[in-house]
């Protein structure tokens, strides 16, 4: 809310300047955004009166003006539309300079001398811009300065209110809080009852006298159609971010500004016999004021007439019942409407006005009866009229009191961690209530009408704290008492997956949760969580796996000349289960182009392969210290090379075995899909599972020397080496402690169909040294049985 | 007969000394002291005709001839090291390489910066004692908002432009659904963090529809707004290594009261003693809005089933993807969300 500072000194009186008005109420939770100085003090920019116009003689659109400014006339050439005779204008002399940064200077325009410059508002720093001179009332003074007259030693503050102080959403609400926080001097403007001076009534039938507790209605007949809104309220209005509109309008406006509430008025001849307040029935429909049309459900409180809606409680008003140039009698509106009702009935139809702003926040229920008053004032002032009583309905019930609020002091000091003097807190909460009562613990409170953030004990302590300010509370440091979340060593801390993925030249990427159904349906056809309002379509489906938002990021990186990328995720994975979602934890990654950095001394640079990939895997299942080995097997997955995939398992000592995941090599046809000409490499696991570690468990250290035996053997090229490991290690038993993969080859030498597998045998026992002999034997058990089961042949 | 033994031996000493001083060679060395040392060399066949002389001038002579050998293969090995430093220092100076050309192999990847800050956070919390709790991220009205006091068509619903997921489930606005679910589940002394993913529907230059929070929460007999004001100035001033000047202000949170906004003084424009000049970050104002922050609320603990008359507590919430920026200088928040290789590489 934009607010004058000159409005604001009005209402209350504070030792305070600008910016220690914008610090004391920032500090106090009405967070100033920014303060906005007016134009200031401007010399040579007087009130004058135009004397005569005559046609400039060489140009079309200029015209010649003198214009009285008290002590002398001056010929000044203006080309403004709505210069004449009469009119008051603000002139700008030789000498003065505008707000905008212009010197006027004494000027030959078009061979005709000009001494000065009629003013626009835009040009005195009034508003963005205008369409012609600013028009001044008749109670401007010629020859009075005009930075006086227009009051432009001003300052625009902007305060950021939190949805709890609806009660601030006026000058009356800032004054009054300035007059807590600062102990400033409260002078409100005074408001009388203005008496009927004709007998013309309107009937309210509250139908829900529920939502709409008290309903004020006033007609005011004979309006005068040619006057205009006076100078200073259109610029008390547009100094609060209000454009003027007509006078009935900026009435209402005005009071809502500087009360609080929000008001209406409608044409009285538009209105079929009465008024009614009741909620919508289904279906109805009313054109509203901004053009647009509501249709509207069975649950929005409406203003209707006897033929239907006429307004949007506390929302926005009819275009059939609005006032226009023509309106000679209306009804004027101030009701009080719940913040129950209120609530999300502006955004239901896609509208926020000043009023739902404020009815949803909550408008003190005790203010349409003076808001009508003094709207009813100022119609009569300014448009003329006379007019009739106020007519009101009202369900008191509805209005009741709030309930006292009590507060402790030792609950305060506790909650603030502070000790406190009595007779302080007892003269804040004085401040702030209607009426405070000493209790033996503290006090009850009574909060004020418009106050409907004091329900609590804790939100006077807020009051307390807030008003003696936050920072003369003092800071302390809590014991905190040891926490029951501990590291534990059943899994693989993430910090690690994390150190072991970047030791091995992976960045960390995070991508979106949500993503677009295409690039999802490209890693299997699980049925994903689908948002019900997503942003757009590429963001509209939850990730069912990391890989599709990593291949996108992957591909902007290929797209913007990288041709290595190493990418890895960790987040979770959603599905919809049986009983609502599924959230996974899930690590992924995806590589793609050369094995390392290009560098000197390695000319021909290698791409990634799968076994890169899988000794990635491999370093951090490593971590888990599983001594059963885990298992890689034959898989198939829609967007993996069906020849280089494969899944992860854990072998579980119950033989059991549990997935965790997979890796593979992208399809060559996604890979195409894709735009991308290098091999992509990918895998993903459940990382909850992957993670599970177990502890290390101490096994003796051999003191005996080992022997190492190499074994090379030629198989079918068909056979998997794992099955080859398994029956060496199964035959040879304990005494191996080690057999490594040191060569496969195929090719020369070796017939096709067939590989030549080499492996190194280290035989060691823990508790004695293996001889020559034994290892030999041995070695040669495995051999046979390597030719007996797999129809080995053995090489040199 | 002596005379002529001794200058024979003179004669094989110099021949010796200048073969030696010759020799450029270590295998020459071994030659050499075959040709005088061995079993067979010039000064062990002198010693053979030790025979020939009287017997008084038996042991001076085969002194001597010792005395010579000695000698001999002391040259010898002074010249065979001095033979080997050479060398040494030739094959080194042959192995010189250009120290300045890079290592080969690979190079290492680096963390996210989101990453990076959160571990940070963690790091800062876990030292105080805190846990590190975790909750869903599809989440309900009941946890994400109910009962965080922020009943339906509250005013503070439309600060949370909210994901709905099924009608009745929504992705979680805010870490804050988690202090829920770890009070339904224990008791005081609860002291957690708890950091993840949040969405809003919301994107444009200063919003991405997906960001990351921590959540704090501490509750506990006797914990006071001065403990809030105590762990978070601790905390900020080591996020940020820096005697920031630190500033509270109320604010509103639905499930919080009192609620406190908090500043730091703007890290881009202090002087030494952290009294911010205003700058374009802090759009001129000395301050930064780094979090928000306020005692539990009574209705929260209402709905948890925690006795707030008991215990007491303070609950924050902090912008990971903001600390981020403000500890890194990004001025870009989409950036984090590109996984732009030339952008996550400058946070190893």
């Amino acid at each position: 809310m934009i607010i004058s500072e000159q409005w604001l000194r009005d209402w209350v009186g504070v030792d305070l300047d600008t910016q220690a008005i914008a610090d004391c109420l920032t500090n106090a939770g009405l967070e100033v955004d920014g303060v906005q100085a007016m134009a200031g003090s401007i010399d040579n920019l007087v009130v004058g009166q135009v004397v005569s116009v005559e046609k400039h003689p060489d140009a079309d659109r200029l015209n010649v003006t003198k214009v009285n400014i008290g002590d002398s006339v001056l010929d000044i050439v203006c080309g403004a539309a709505n210069v004449r005779a009469d009119l008051l204008v603000a002139v700008a002399t030789v000498g003065a300079k505008l707000p905008n940064g212009l010197k006027i200077k004494k000027a030959k325009v078009r061979g005709i001398e000009s001494n000065g410059m009629l003013c626009s508002a835009s040009e005195l720093g009034l508003e963005e811009s205008s369409a012609g001179l600013i028009e001044l009332d008749d109670d401007a003074e010629i020859g009075q300065r005009i930075d006086e007259y227009l009051n432009l030693d001003d300052s625009l503050i902007d305060i950021d209110l939190t949805p709890n102080r609806g009660d601030c959403l006026s000058v009356q609400g800032i004054a009054r809080e300035l007059r807590v926080l600062a102990n400033g001097d409260y002078h409100p403007v005074d408001i009388e009852n203005v008496t009927a001076s004709v007998d013309d009534t309107i009937e309210i039938e509250l139908v829900d006298a529920v939502a709409c507790p008290r309903y004020f209605g006033r007609v005011i007949k004979g309006i005068s159609q040619d006057v205009t809104t006076p100078i200073w309220m259109q610029e008390r209005l547009r100094r609060s971010g209000v454009r003027p509109i007509s006078p009935i309008v900026d009435i209402t406006n005005f009071v809502m500004m500087e009360l609080g509430q929000p008001m209406h008025a409608f044409d009285q001849n538009k209105l079929s016999e009465k008024i009614i307040v009741r909620q919508s029935m289904v279906g109805e429909t009313i054109k509203l004021l901004d053009d647009s049309e509501a249709t509207l459900d069975g649950d929005t409180l409406v203003i209707a007439d006897s033929k239907g809606p006429i307004a949007i409680a506390g929302v926005m008003g009819g275009l059939e019942s609005a006032i226009d140039d023509s309106t000679a009698n209306i009804v004027l509106e101030a009701a009080h409407f719940t913040r129950r009702v209120s609530a999300g009935r502006a955004r239901r139809y896609g509208l926020h006005t000043e009023s739902s702003h404020r009815f949803e926040r909550g408008v003190d229920p005790q203010l349409p009866n003076a808001a009508i008053e003094r709207a009813t004032e100022l119609v009569l002032e300014i448009c003329g009229g006379q007019t009739g009583p106020v007519c009101e309905q009202k369900n008191e019930s509805g209005l009741s009191a709030k309930p006292p609020v009590a507060v402790r002091l030792k609950r305060l000091e506790q909650l603030l961690g502070m000790s406190l003097e009595q007779d302080e807190v007892g003269g804040i909460l004085g401040r702030i209530a209607d009426s405070v009562e000493t209790t033996d613990s503290g006090w009850s409170v009574s909060p004020p009408s418009y106050r409907f953030d004091i329900v609590y004990e804790a939100d006077l302590v807020e009051e307390v704290a807030r008003v003696k300010g936050y920072a003369n509370i003092p800071t302390a440091l809590p014991r905190i008492a040891p926490t029951s979340i501990t590291a534990s060593e059943d899994s693989v801390g993430i910090r690690q997956v994390r150190q072991t993925l970047i030791a091995r030249d992976y960045n960390e990427a995070i991508t979106y949760s949500f993503i677009d159904p295409e690039s999802q349906s490209r890693f299997g056809d699980e049925k994903p969580v689908a948002l019900d309002n997503p942003l757009a379509d590429s963001m509209s489906v939850m990730r069912t796996s990391l890989l599709p938002g990593l291949m996108n990021a992957l591909q902007f990186n290929a797209n913007r000349q990288h041709e290595r990328v190493r990418l890895f995720e960790i987040g979770a994975s959603y599905h919809l289960s049986a009983d609502g979602f599924d959230e996974v934890q899930r690590l992924a990654g995806v590589i793609m182009g050369p094995k390392h950095d290009a560098q000197w001394g390695i000319s021909k640079p290698q791409s990634v392969d799968f076994y890169d990939v899988k000794a990635d895997l491999e370093a951090l299942l490593n971590l888990t210290g599983q001594k059963e080995p885990f298992i890689f097997n034959e898989f198939e997955h829609v967007s993996l090379h069906p020849g280089q995939v494969c899944q992860v398992s854990r072998s579980n000592n119950d033989g059991s075995e549990e997935r965790l995941g997979y890796l593979g090599k992208l399809h060559p046809n996604l890979q195409k899909q894709y735009g991308l000409t290098a091999d992509i490499f990918v895998f993903e696991l459940d990382l909850n599972k992957a993670l599970q570690a177990q502890l290390p468990v101490y096994q003796g250290v051999s003191k005996f020397p080992s022997i190492k035996r190499d074994l090379s053997v030629v198989v079918s090229e068909d056979l998997a080496v794992s099955q080859l490991l398994n029956t060496v290690s199964a035959s040879v038993g304990k005494a191996l402690s080690k057999a490594v993969v040191f060569d496969v080859y195929q090719g020369s030498g070796v017939p096709a169909g067939s590989k030549s597998v080499s492996l190194s045998l280290i035989l060691q026992h823990k508790d004695r040294t293996m001889t020559d002999e034994e290892a030999e034997s041995a070695f040669q058990k495995a051999l046979q049985i390597l030719q007996n089961e797999f129809d080995a042949e053995i090489r040199s | 007969m002596a005379d002529s033994l001794d200058g024979n031996l003179n004669d094989i000493l110099q021949k010796a000394k200048d073969a030696i001083n010759a020799a450029e060679q270590p295998t020459v060395l071994e030659d050499l002291r075959v040709q005088f040392l061995g079993k067979k060399g010039e000064l062990t066949s002198q010693l053979k005709q030790i025979g020939g002389l009287p017997p008084a001038e038996r042991p001076k002579f085969g002194d001597l001839v010792n005395q010579i050998k000695q000698e001999v293969a002391e040259l010898l090995n002074n010249k065979r090291t001095a033979l080997e430093l050479e060398e040494l220092a030739l094959a080194i100076a042959a192995e010189k390489i250009d120290v300045t050309l890079p290592g080969r192999g690979s190079k290492t990847g680096g963390l996210h910066p989101v990453t990076r800050t959160m571990q940070r956070i963690e790091d800062i919390f876990i030292a105080m004692g805190f846990g590190v709790a975790t909750g869903p991220e599809i989440e309900d009205d009941f946890h994400n908002f109910e009962a965080l006091n922020i009943p339906a068509e509250h005013p503070a619903r439309a600060m949370h432009d909210t994901f709905y997921v099924g009608g009745s489930n929504l992705l979680r606005t805010h870490t804050s659904p988690v202090q829920v679910r770890y009070m339904l589940d224990q008791q005081p002394p609860i002291n957690i963090i708890a950091p993840g993913r949040v969405y809003r529907c919301d994107s444009d230059v200063t919003h991405t529809p997906m960001f990351h929070q921590v959540e704090g929460l501490m509750v506990d007999e006797g914990i006071s707004f001065a403990d809030l004001k105590g762990v978070l100035t601790h905390f900020l001033k080591q996020f940020f290594e820096a005697d920031l000047q630190i500033r509270l202000r109320p604010s509103y949170f639905p499930f919080t009261e009192p609620s406190a906004e908090v500043d730091i003084s703007c890290v881009f424009c202090a002087d030494a003693d952290g009294h911010a000049q205003g700058c374009r970050v802090c759009k001129h104002t000395g301050w930064i809005e780094i979090l928000g922050s306020g005692m539990v609320h009574p209705e929260v603990f209402k709905h948890v089933g925690i006795d707030s008359e008991k215990y007491t507590g303070f609950a924050f919430g902090v912008g990971v993807e903001r600390l981020a920026m403000l500890r890194y200088g990004v001025d870009d928040l989409r950036l984090f969300f590109d996984n732009d290789l030339t952008f996550l590489r400058q946070f190893k």
